[in-house]
């Protein structure tokens, strides 16, 4: 139990003493820990706003959709469907409509979309009642738009827009919990939309929804209200097949279906937020690695302070594993805050669903797993250094001949032939090869996720231009903010890493620069050649994670097809990487090399 | 008892011999201990003999040397001048310098510190000399480990010597 | 002094280099002039903390001082820029430390050739030149040995070839047999001598004696400042009977 309490105490101390790489540690394991939150805080909150749609609105249980059929209908004016059937079958109880609805182009400020307007009284009906969410509802003249559909055209009521070249003022906005939103409206109204995003929702007079139904361009629906609500989706798949229910052209849509339409822009999150939490933990494991072994080394030679206090090199592990540890705990619950603080932003999807989402509830699985994957990122980056100074003898650490570096032949015969600053550099850095390995996979995670964010923005341009509708996707859009925030977060990760890998290898190798620069080296060179190093560490990792990160995009995406994005923008990208790391190099190591040689070689013995 | 270092105690002013008996007692601490005590006046006497000092009995005191007072003369204090000046080191004698050194700051004729340093600089050519000497002797000759050790030797009382520096400045510093 | 400037290989005026401030300021070199003339040895004397060792890494370029001119072969030097620095410390000036320095994980020769490779010069001229700076230090036969495996005095003898790579102006050695056996002592005072012969123009710190001895001239040292030189050569000659203990002896 002694033992313990001195592990906590020393660790206590020795982070006080290092609040910077405390720090610096934290915010490693915090960068993957929120992103872990957030992707996982997303899980279940997509039916809440549904269902207070589904609430406030009467939102049916089925909608029947009636499209123009047979002979003559194609080209006339449009006709009622027989309902009866429907309404009076023995589940059902309760209806309202059938309305029928116009297929029109609405335009405002040069852009034009497909729209299916709805007529409807200014009566309230028992199911499927629009929820007013801004201005007013429909009156003569008017129009009000589904709100997904009016943010997305940036109108607001008040504005004036045109269907089908007639002009109309926006009443107001509301939102409904019978179809889904724009753009995935293609439950209903698919028959219509030659394909790209489909049509809007909008709500207009009866008088104007006949004005404007053109031949073959209108819909009847009917709302449906069911005695069970859970069997709504047999009972569509039942009644589709019977005729006499359903005669004509029509369509049954069943409530969950829509609410799992609602889902899909959250779980599009879900699937870019979650691979990209795996890259981030990736990243922080590398990080945290790196900082933790120079410490070790550190720590090794100050072994003999504590071997007074009856310590050992095994004691000296435990403390930086309990320190590491706590540190993870703490990032792990900050992450849990910071997810859970962030995650409404993220999940106001539709802005066709009511009001905010409540809150991603924080499951005790949410807890756990974030608190494991905090806890495995420290495990592991520190459980390798420690055990290696468990196995030193406490002699050998006194004698500091703790990793000294090992002779490299080859290294050397090879480096001979160089520039003064290869020379330097590769001899340098190739005194810790594990390092470098640690920066090649560090530069290869990032370049994978920067690169699988490329695909994605590739695959929507391609898809910005079939749609050609000079709309935007609020799904991708959606999914571009995320995936922006998750991109800023690799890079900045990605950037810490390096100034870390740099700036351990500075202090790793102090004794030996300050020599080289004793024998006739300048500053300039030791910087530049630290720095080529690491490039030449970063550049094989730089070109895997090309196709390393178009796998991820296909693995993530799962459906969707890739689009390889075009050469020049992976090569810039890969450019502004190796760039980024070569600069970060020669910066830190030139904060790091400040004291004067003379000082550095007094300090330290042969 | 070095005639030498009788004379310089007497440089300051005359003294009887008992005085300057108990003055030497000091200077040499426990390593006094061994003196033979009727040296001293062993040695006064041959000085008086030679012209070095002259003494005149004590008014009412029985002629004995340690009761007369003793004076240096002027051949006595030429003597001195010369004695503080010289810096050759016949054999290591470190009581006979370091009792020079002690005479030369007690009667104020010479800066001790300078005493020390040009006999610094007389080991330092003469340690030159020696070491040249044993390099240019081939490897294992006799003559050779005779000078190696001389060189030793010379390097040890060298180290004495920056540490009689070190003193004596500090002495310095603080009168 | 009968130096012209022509043939000062190294010279500074007032030099001085603080440390802290008010209170706790340090003066560890306080106000020095040096000069030394091409071809001559110089032995730096004092105690510990005198500043001797902060001196030379003045003189050689590893720090930079407080105040006053360096000139190495009538360059200015004290207000280089790091890069100009790093050039003069390739070619201008060759350091022994007490504490050797050597590459743990170069080999004696690989050791040697470092700084002329530094400097640009050919792998294969770079190693041949270290071979005759080990064969001149008499370390051929150890040539491929590491440093753990090698001696005290062979390392220093190593770090001394090493400092020779580029053909110094001045070889600046600081306290070079401090952490040597009496042996190895010698074998590096034969070493200075040989190098003093060809014409090596040397500053040696040191606080033996023996070292000290084959200069030409020395300084002592003390809290900073210069305070007493002495010129060796021309010593007294005739003195070693009397030291051996073989001429006459007064009573």
């Amino acid at each position: 139990m002694g033992r313990l309490a001195l592990i906590g105490r020393l660790a206590v101390r020795d982070l006080r003493r290092r609040p910077a790489q405390a720090g610096l540690l934290l915010i490693a394991i915090m960068a993957a820990t929120t992103t872990l939150t957030l992707a996982l805080a997303l899980h279940g909150v997509t039916s809440h706003p549904y269902q207070r749609t589904r609430a406030a609105t009467a939102g049916p249980d089925l909608v029947a959709e009636y499209g123009p059929a047979g002979a003559g209908q194609a080209t006339g004016r449009p006709v009622p469907p027989d309902a009866r059937p429907l309404i009076h079958a023995p589940a059902v109880t309760g209806h309202s409509g059938p309305f029928l609805a116009a297929s029109v182009t609405l335009r405002s400020r040069g852009i034009a979309v497909n729209v299916v307007a709805e007529g409807r009284g200014a009566g309230r009906v028992p199911v499927d009642q629009p929820l007013v969410t801004s201005g007013t509802w429909v009156r003569p003249g008017q129009v009000v738009l589904e709100r997904t559909l009016a943010t997305a055209l940036g109108v607001r009521p008040g504005d004036k827009v045109t269907l089908d070249g007639r002009p109309f003022t926006v009443a107001g906005t509301a939102v409904t919990a019978a179809l889904t939103p724009f753009p995935n409206m293609c439950e209903a109204g698919c028959m219509m939309s030659g394909g790209g995003p489909g049509p809007g929702l909008a709500w207009v007079t009866p008088a104007t929804a006949r004005a404007l139904a053109a031949p073959g361009g209108w819909i009847y629906l009917l709302s449906l209200r069911l005695a069970d609500p859970a069997r709504a989706a047999a009972l569509a798949a039942s009644y589709g097949h019977n005729r006499s229910l359903t005669p004509r052209a029509s369509l049954l849509i069943p409530w969950q279906s829509v609410r799992s339409a609602d889902g899909l822009l959250v779980a599009d999150e879900q699937s870019v937020l979650e691979p990209g939490s795996w890259l981030l933990g990736l990243l922080a494991l590398a990080t945290v690695a790196v900082l933790t072994g120079g410490r070790m080394a550190e720590q090794t030679q100050r072994v003999g302070r504590l071997k007074a206090a009856g310590g050992t090199p095994g004691l000296v592990a435990a403390v930086l594993l309990a320190e590491n540890l706590a540190l993870a705990l703490l990032a792990a619950a900050l992450g849990l805050l910071f997810g859970w603080l962030a995650a409404p932003l993220l999940t106001s999807p539709g802005a066709g669903l009511v009001g905010a989402p409540g809150g991603p509830s924080l499951t005790p699985l949410t807890v756990g797993l974030v608190a494991a994957l905090a806890l495995a990122v420290a495990l592991v980056a520190t459980l390798v250094p420690a055990l290696r100074a468990a196995r030193t003898s406490t002699v050998a650490a006194l004698a500091d001949a703790a990793r000294p570096p090992r002779r490299r032949r080859a290294l050397v015969a090879v480096t001979r032939r160089l520039p003064a600053p290869l020379l330097i550099g590769l001899r340098l850095a190739g005194r810790r090869p594990r390092r470098l390995v640690l920066s090649m996979a560090s530069a290869t995670v990032t370049a994978a996720g920067i690169d699988a964010v490329l695909a994605f923005h590739a695959m929507t341009d391609a898809h910005q231009v079939a749609a050609a509708s000079g709309l935007a996707n609020p799904v991708a859009i959606r999914d571009g903010q995320v995936l922006a925030v998750l991109t800023v977060a690799l890079v900045a990760l990605s950037g810490l890493n390096a100034v870390v890998t740099t700036w351990a290898t500075v202090l790793d190798t102090r004794h030996s620069a300050a020599l080289t620069r004793a024998l006739g080296a300048t500053q300039g060179q030791v910087s530049a050649g630290l720095s080529a190093a690491q490039l030449i560490a970063a550049l094989p990792g730089v070109l895997l994670g090309i196709p390393a990160g178009l796998l991820l995009y296909k693995l993530a995406n799962g459906s969707g097809q890739l689009v390889t994005p075009p050469a020049w923008w992976l090569a810039s990208a890969a450019a502004g990487m190796l760039a980024a790391v070569a600069l970060l190099a020669v910066v830190s190591a030139r904060a790091g090399s400040r004291t004067p040689v003379a000082d550095v070689l007094q300090a330290e013995t042969a | 008892m070095q005639q030498e270092v009788v004379l310089a105690l007497l440089a300051k002013e005359p003294s009887h011999g008992y005085e300057l008996r108990a003055r030497l007692g000091q200077a040499l601490g426990p390593l006094g201990d061994s003196m033979n005590a009727g040296q001293i006046y062993v040695t006064l006497t041959r000085l008086e003999k030679a012209g070095l000092v002259s003494s005149e009995r004590s008014a009412g005191l029985a002629d004995r040397p340690d009761r007369k007072v003793y004076e240096l003369t002027a051949a006595g204090q030429q003597r001195v001048a010369g004695w503080l000046a010289e810096v050759s080191w016949p054999r290591p004698d470190l009581t006979e310098f370091h009792l020079k050194l002690i005479a030369a700051a007690a009667a104020g004729l010479a800066d001790p510190v300078a005493i020390v340093d040009a006999q610094r600089r007389e080991l330092l050519r003469r340690l030159r000399e020696a070491q040249r000497a044993a390099m240019a002797e081939p490897d294992g000759s006799a003559a050779g480990l005779l000078l190696e050790g001389i060189v030793l030797r010379l390097q040890a009382d060298l180290r004495w010597l920056e540490a009689c520096e070190r003193n004596w400045t500090t002495r310095r510093k603080q009168s | 002094m009968n130096q012209t400037p022509s043939t000062q290989v190294l010279r500074a005026r007032g030099l001085r280099k603080v440390y802290g401030r008010e209170a706790g300021l340090v003066r560890a070199v306080d106000d020095v002039d040096l000069e030394v003339a091409a071809g001559e040895t110089l032995a730096v004397m004092g105690p510990s903390g005198c500043g001797k060792s902060t001196l030379l890494h003045l003189l050689g370029g590893l720090d930079r001082p407080s105040a006053g001119e360096i000139w190495l072969n009538g360059q200015r030097v004290d207000q280089m820029s790091e890069r100009a620095l790093g050039r003069l410390r390739r070619d201008g000036v060759g350091f022994v430390f007490q504490a050797f320095h050597l590459m743990d994980e170069l080999t004696a020769v690989e050791n040697v050739e470092l700084p002329a490779l530094l400097a640009g010069r050919s792998p294969r001229a770079a190693r041949r030149r270290a071979a005759e700076l080990l064969d001149r230090v008499g370390l051929t036969d150890r040539a491929s040995f590491l440093p753990s495996a090698l001696s005290g005095g062979q390392r220093q003898r190593v770090a001394i070839a090493r400092a020779l790579s580029n053909d110094p102006l001045v070889v600046l050695a600081d306290e070079p047999t401090g952490n040597l056996d009496s042996e190895a002592t010698l074998d590096v005072l034969r070493l200075f001598e040989e190098l003093h012969e060809a014409g090596q123009t040397l500053v040696i710190v040191t606080h033996d004696a023996r070292i000290a001895a084959t200069a030409d001239r020395l300084v002592t040292m003390r809290d900073g400042a210069f305070v007493d030189e002495t010129r060796l050569t021309g010593g007294s000659t005739g003195q070693l009977g009397e030291l051996a203990g073989l001429t006459g002896l007064d009573g």
